[in-house]
């Protein structure tokens, strides 16, 4: 990888003398797969749960907290990490996520979160612009995983089977309307629907 | 797998005799199913949390009800109270679960207030899942309705 | 002695029409069943069996079975609700292995120590328990005997086995469990104010504007007070709660303010409130200078440990509660040393949270309840840690008022009531006397109506010692009741286990059920429980309550009571008293024990005609006087008219308790306060009147670390306790389906990196090994008990999973009382 970007660099620090107009067209087309592939490397490098809990604020607080969940561990070892949840699979809104999220980096370096007391503080906020997120896309990240059309009611329990054979086939409900605070610790939940 | 079953036999065997009054073993202690105190046995699997949602029969009106469904992360807290999500009297017809009883909108007092009381807050403290273990003892506890038949019958005999 | 079945139902209608302890209510009826009189349950008041918040329940019966529980609406305790194992109540009695017969150990129709166990009549059980004590005292004297008992024998019980031991058999080897569960809170009460038992009561849950946990997880342990401080902090939203833990468990649900400590930093973390108090200039110097004294306590006192233990000669000052006066100045010198800086280093606390828990004590408009139980308690300096606490108070004048309250919980229903005012420890007797004050045993000899001399000036051996003796064969005949220490004791593996299957050792244990410690005996005697016999308990609050006899103990069932009275009729005075001391009192000669303690006119005054007439009272019909009442009422002479005061013995049938002292009628909510407590001298405002002075002591005393801490080897900490749904050892609660099924074993609880550090993971067997032995449990990493990296949490409830084989029998050297809350061990798959 970096023997990549070394020749890269040689190459466009050099004058062209050898290549046609062609063969710089190329050039510049391979040039371009390779900038745009290095950009989505490093992109996904940052969806990447390593990545994620690279930041304190995340490895002491949301981290620890979903250890215990069931989208953590379970019976079969199928788990959620942090992007499943939090970054849609889709190029465009994955930009869009990741714009939003650079206010992260002001909070990381401003210290917004950087003490529990602080991050519980934001709790709230936090978890309504998630929410709100979840709400506008039809719980999107939820369905990657977790498809409608496939789901057995006959093997869920009774209360799960009825709420969604009814309230979600119908539409009226979307996942994050009842599964709030399945991955982490609910904020404080006054006026809260369902709460 | 099988010294299992032999500890099980042997407790079958010990808690018989036991309970017909002719002990003769020297491995009394029923809660520990056979196994001298200075040895220790295969400790049992952890159980899973009963889910299926059935409701058992109270043994006695004032018991709190047993909880028949797994509640695994749900948050009780300062923040929040999962359980309330389903079982506050303005959730139920969308849950369709029990609504909690009357007197938990009471308070010290008895006055009703329009929340959960705040000293019923913790469920937890009375309504407690239950786990599929089968190291469970016999309990020769009597409904009051059995009682109250046998009284019934023996009253007609009279 | 039995009632018959239709005297008994005869007896419950006419209690029933009567209405007398609560309300009589119809059953719900099917159609199949007319007739109201077929339905009627009978109710009665008892306070509950678990533990010490006292809780009161009505019991319904119906045909001699109890058929419901519920929270009496009536008690100021819990207005009506109970804890989950409260509400279960109704099934304690009816597990299917409820002894019905004595089982003595036997090998060709003989008593044998290593013979299997097989049923005998109560009058040879008594023969050959006889026998044995008998052997033992004449050859080693009364030394030989020894007897464990229990905070949850009724408070008559307990004075009952007192008198048996400390008179009858001149033996001061009498101890409770409650030496295991608040000795270092009645350390901390006699060192700093002279007197045992809280000043403050349950009504400053209500009053107050801050709770502070120290050491105790309430939600679980104390769920119904627990209930009241929830209560109070989400209705008042000014009011903030602390928790402090060496773990994260329930509580921290309801913290405002959480704090996980490194073990043993608590010490550092109460100088340093101390010193942010002293050094905010938040010190109450009007109530300091008026009602406290300063003073150094001894340092380097040792751990408790067997006097060869090179932890124990390495001590500068072994089993030291010496201290020296000094001055207030000397006093801020001291706890200067505890900074904010260095305390969090030590404890692992952030600095904010540190300030943010000593404000809430600094803020003089800020009413604070600090609460406290094992964690405070089950600790090498346990004494000192009740010690500290006070010191904040008194330094800050957050005591004895609606609302200010240092607060010792208590864990089982009668530690205060049966433990500590009846006295039966081995350097104790009634209403805070002990037996070395020669003043002392000569009240008690005379209430006892007994010659001078009888009670032995030397104390006995406590509650760990015991065990140690009975491996050294030092103690021969051992009578164990109403506990399962054979579970409860640390380090069971090295001292408790070789000590009651020592040959030359003769073990009773009288028991409902057959236990791990019935297991271990050679005889046990079947027993009567809870409201199979009419009783009196004494909860934290110091509150008293009664309750009658309600249905009849199975099959040869008898109550602890009767077992103990019976047995003193096969003693004369002649074999268990010395030549000298009949000589001076040659009336004595030739008396049964029986005659000399419980029926000599005084100690049996009240007779049968005063029973219930609509209860059973199965030991006063057997010995023919009202012996609760009797005994009782001579119990209380020690304490009236000396700040112990209790009511008539009736009173606490019609009432749900009183709060002693109970004077002219009136029970005392807050104690050392003028206005509150009429033994408050008027003009004094506050009045410690325990110490000569009327001052409380602040006491200097340091941070030293614990009695055994992690290393290379051992490299976890290892803290044990208890758990919502089952009572202490489970004998109780897990013959309990529902409780059985809610809380079937005992789980190690580890941080998740602990356990992937080691391999393991989630439900995996392990091995949880100390230099003392091992125990074998499954892991969880998860529910409720979160504890930090480095540090593992396994409850004792299970009989199968005996974790006090791994615990280290390190005690405090001034309260005698174990700390089972810091060992050293690993965890390893198997």
């Amino acid at each position: 990888m970096l023997q990549y970007f070394h020749k890269l660099r040689r190459d466009i620090g050099r004058p062209s003398v050898h290549y046609s107009i062609g063969a710089l067209t190329l050039g510049g087309f391979i040039a371009g797969v390779i900038f745009w592939g290095g950009f989505n490397t490093a992109l996904e490098a940052t969806n990447t749960e390593e990545f994620c809990i690279g930041c304190h604020e995340h490895k002491e607080n949301v981290y620890q907290e979903m250890r215990d969940t069931i989208h953590f561990t379970n019976r079969s070892g199928v788990r959620a990490t942090c992007p499943d949840c939090h970054v849609p699979h889709d190029w465009t809104e994955k930009i869009a996520r990741k714009t939003a999220a650079s206010k992260d980096v002001w909070g990381k370096l401003f210290g917004t979160i950087n003490t529990r007391d602080k991050f519980n503080a934001k709790r709230r906020e936090l978890a309504e612009h998630e929410w709100a997120r979840l709400k506008a896309n039809d719980s999107l990240e939820c369905r990657n995983c977790h498809d409608f059309d496939y789901m057995d009611f006959t093997t869920q329990s009774l209360r799960a089977s009825e709420q969604h054979s009814t309230s979600l086939a119908a539409g009226e409900k979307t996942c994050i309307d009842c599964h709030k605070g399945i991955a982490h610790n609910l904020p404080d939940m006054s006026g809260i629907e369902g709460y | 797998m099988m010294k299992q079953k032999t500890n099980v036999t042997a407790f079958l065997v010990l808690a018989l005799s036991l309970f017909l009054g002719v002990a003769t073993a020297d491995e009394i202690a029923t809660l520990r199913h056979g196994t001298p105190i200075d040895s220790e046995s295969d400790p049992a699997a952890i159980p899973q949390v009963f889910d299926g949602d059935i409701k058992t029969k109270r043994n006695y009106p004032m018991q709190p009800p047993l909880i028949p469904h797994d509640t695994r992360d749900y948050d009780v807290n300062l923040q929040a109270n999962k359980c309330m999500s389903c079982h506050a009297r303005r959730r139920t017809e969308e849950s369709q679960a029990p609504m909690i009883s009357v007197t938990h909108y009471m308070d010290r007092e008895g006055n009703f207030l329009a929340e959960i009381s705040p000293r019923r807050y913790f469920c937890n403290q009375c309504h407690v899942n239950q786990t599929m273990t089968r190291e469970v003892l016999e309990n020769d506890f009597q409904d009051m309705d059995e009682l109250i038949e046998e009284r019934a019958a023996k009253s007609k005999d009279d | 002695m039995t009632v018959s079945r239709r005297e008994f139902m005869k007896a419950n209608a006419i209690a029933a029409a009567a209405g007398v302890a609560g309300v009589s209510v119809p059953a719900m009826a099917s159609n199949v069943i007319t007739g109201e009189d077929l339905t009627r349950l009978v109710w009665n008041k008892a306070p509950c069996r678990f533990c010490g918040v006292g809780c009161s329940v009505n019991v319904a019966t119906l045909d001699g079975k109890v058929v419901a529980t519920h929270g009496d609406i009536k008690s100021p305790v819990n207005k009506g609700i109970n804890c989950v194992k409260g509400y279960f109540l109704s099934k304690i009695m009816y597990g299917k292995d409820r002894l019905q017969t004595p089982l003595l150990r036997k090998r060709d129709g003989q008593y044998h120590k290593e013979g299997d166990f097989t049923p005998v009549s109560w009058d040879e059980a008594f023969d050959v328990m006889a026998e044995k004590f008998k052997a033992a005292l004449k050859a080693k004297g009364p030394t030989s005997v020894g007897m464990f008992g229990s905070g949850q024998w009724t408070a008559m019980e307990g004075y009952a086995a007192v008198k048996l031991m400390k008179a009858g058999f001149r033996s001061n080897n009498i101890e409770p469990n409650a030496r295991h569960c608040m000795a270092s809170a009645v350390g901390g009460f006699m060192r700093t104010f002279g007197i045992d038992e809280p000043m403050g009561c349950y009504d400053d849950i209500e009053a107050t504007d801050a709770f502070v946990l120290w050491g105790s997880n309430m939600a679980e342990m104390h769920p119904i007070l627990w209930t009241r401080v929830t209560d109070r902090r989400l209705s008042a939203s000014h009011v903030q709660v602390a928790v402090l833990s060496t773990f994260r468990h329930r509580c921290f649900d309801l913290a405002d303010i959480d704090i996980v400590f490194t073990p043993q930093t608590d010490l550092a973390i109460l100088n340093y409130i101390a010193n942010y108090i002293i050094s905010n200039g938040k010190v109450n110097f009007d109530f300091v200078n008026k009602h406290t004294n300063f003073r150094r306590g001894d340092t380097d006192i040792g751990y408790g440990l067997r006097d060869e233990d090179p932890r124990q000669k390495a001590a500068a000052n072994p089993n030291s509660g010496g201290s020296k006066p000094m001055t207030f100045d000397e006093f801020a010198k001291f706890v200067s040393d505890y900074d904010e800086d260095s305390v969090s280093k030590l404890s692992g606390v952030p600095v904010d949270r540190l300030r943010a828990l000593a404000e809430l004590y600094a803020d003089p408009d800020r009413k604070v309840v600090s609460f406290w139980t094992m964690g405070f308690n089950q600790h090498t300096r346990g004494v000192w840690c009740n010690n500290l606490i006070y010191n904040i108070h008194l330094l800050t004048g957050k005591i004895s008022t609606p609302g200010n309250s240092p607060f010792s919980l208590t864990g089982q229903p009668s530690a205060c009531g049966t433990a500590r005012e009846v006295g039966t420890f081995c350097h104790r007797l009634p209403a805070d006397m002990v037996v070395a004050n020669e003043k002392h045993r000569a009240i008690a000899e005379k209430i006892w109506r007994l010659p001078a001399g009888t009670i032995v000036g030397k104390p006995g051996f406590h509650a760990v010692l015991q065990n140690r003796k009975l491996k050294d064969g030092d103690i021969n005949a051992y009578w164990v009741q109403c506990n399962n220490n054979m579970q409860a004791a640390a380090n069971i593996n090295e001292e408790a286990f070789p000590g009651y299957r020592n040959p030359d050792n003769f073990i009773v244990v009288s028991d409902p059920y057959p236990t791990v410690t019935a297991e271990a005996a050679d005889l046990v005697l079947p027993t009567a429980m809870w409201i199979e016999k009419e009783g009196v308990y004494g909860n934290a609050e110091r509150r008293t309550q009664s309750w009658y006899q309600m249905i009849e103990p199975p099959g040869e069932s008898r109550s602890d009571m009767w077992q103990v009275i019976e047995f003193s009729k096969r003693f004369t005075t002649d074999e268990v008293w010395p030549k000298e001391l009949l000589d001076a009192s040659p009336d004595y000669r030739g008396k049964t024990l029986y005659e000399v303690l419980f029926t000599n006119g005084h100690a049996n005054r009240y007779p049968l005609s005063e029973i219930s007439p609509d209860h059973s009272n199965n030991e006063s019909q057997y010995f023919g006087y009202y012996v609760q009442k009797s005994l009782f009422e001579e119990y209380a002479e020690f304490g009236r008219g000396k700040a112990h005061d209790l009511a008539p013995y009736e009173v606490y049938h019609q009432t749900r308790g009183l709060r002693w002292p109970v004077v002219d009628g009136k029970e005392t909510l807050w104690r050392f306060k003028e206005g509150f407590d009429p033994y408050a001298k008027p003009g004094s405002d506050w009045d410690f009147y325990g110490k000569p002075d009327g001052k409380a002591i602040i006491f200097a005393l340091p941070y030293e670390p614990a009695a055994e801490s992690p290393d290379d080897e051992y490299d976890l900490w290892l803290s044990t306790g208890r758990v919502l749904e089952h009572w202490h050892s489970g004998s109780m609660t897990r013959r309990v389906p529902e409780l059985q099924r809610a809380m079937p074993d005992a789980l190690v609880y580890v941080h998740p990196d602990d356990a992937s550090e080691r391999g393991l993971r989630r439900g995996d067997a392990v091995k949880i090994v100390s230099r003392r032995g091992e125990v074998r449990t499954r892991i969880e990493t998860r529910g409720r008990n979160r504890p930090p990296k480095g540090l593992i949490f396994m409850p004792w409830f299970d009989a199968s999973r005996l974790v006090n084989k791994v615990t280290l029998d390190a005690t405090d050297p001034l309260s005698k009382q174990t700390d089972y809350k810091k060992c050293a061990v690993k965890m390893v798959k198997g």
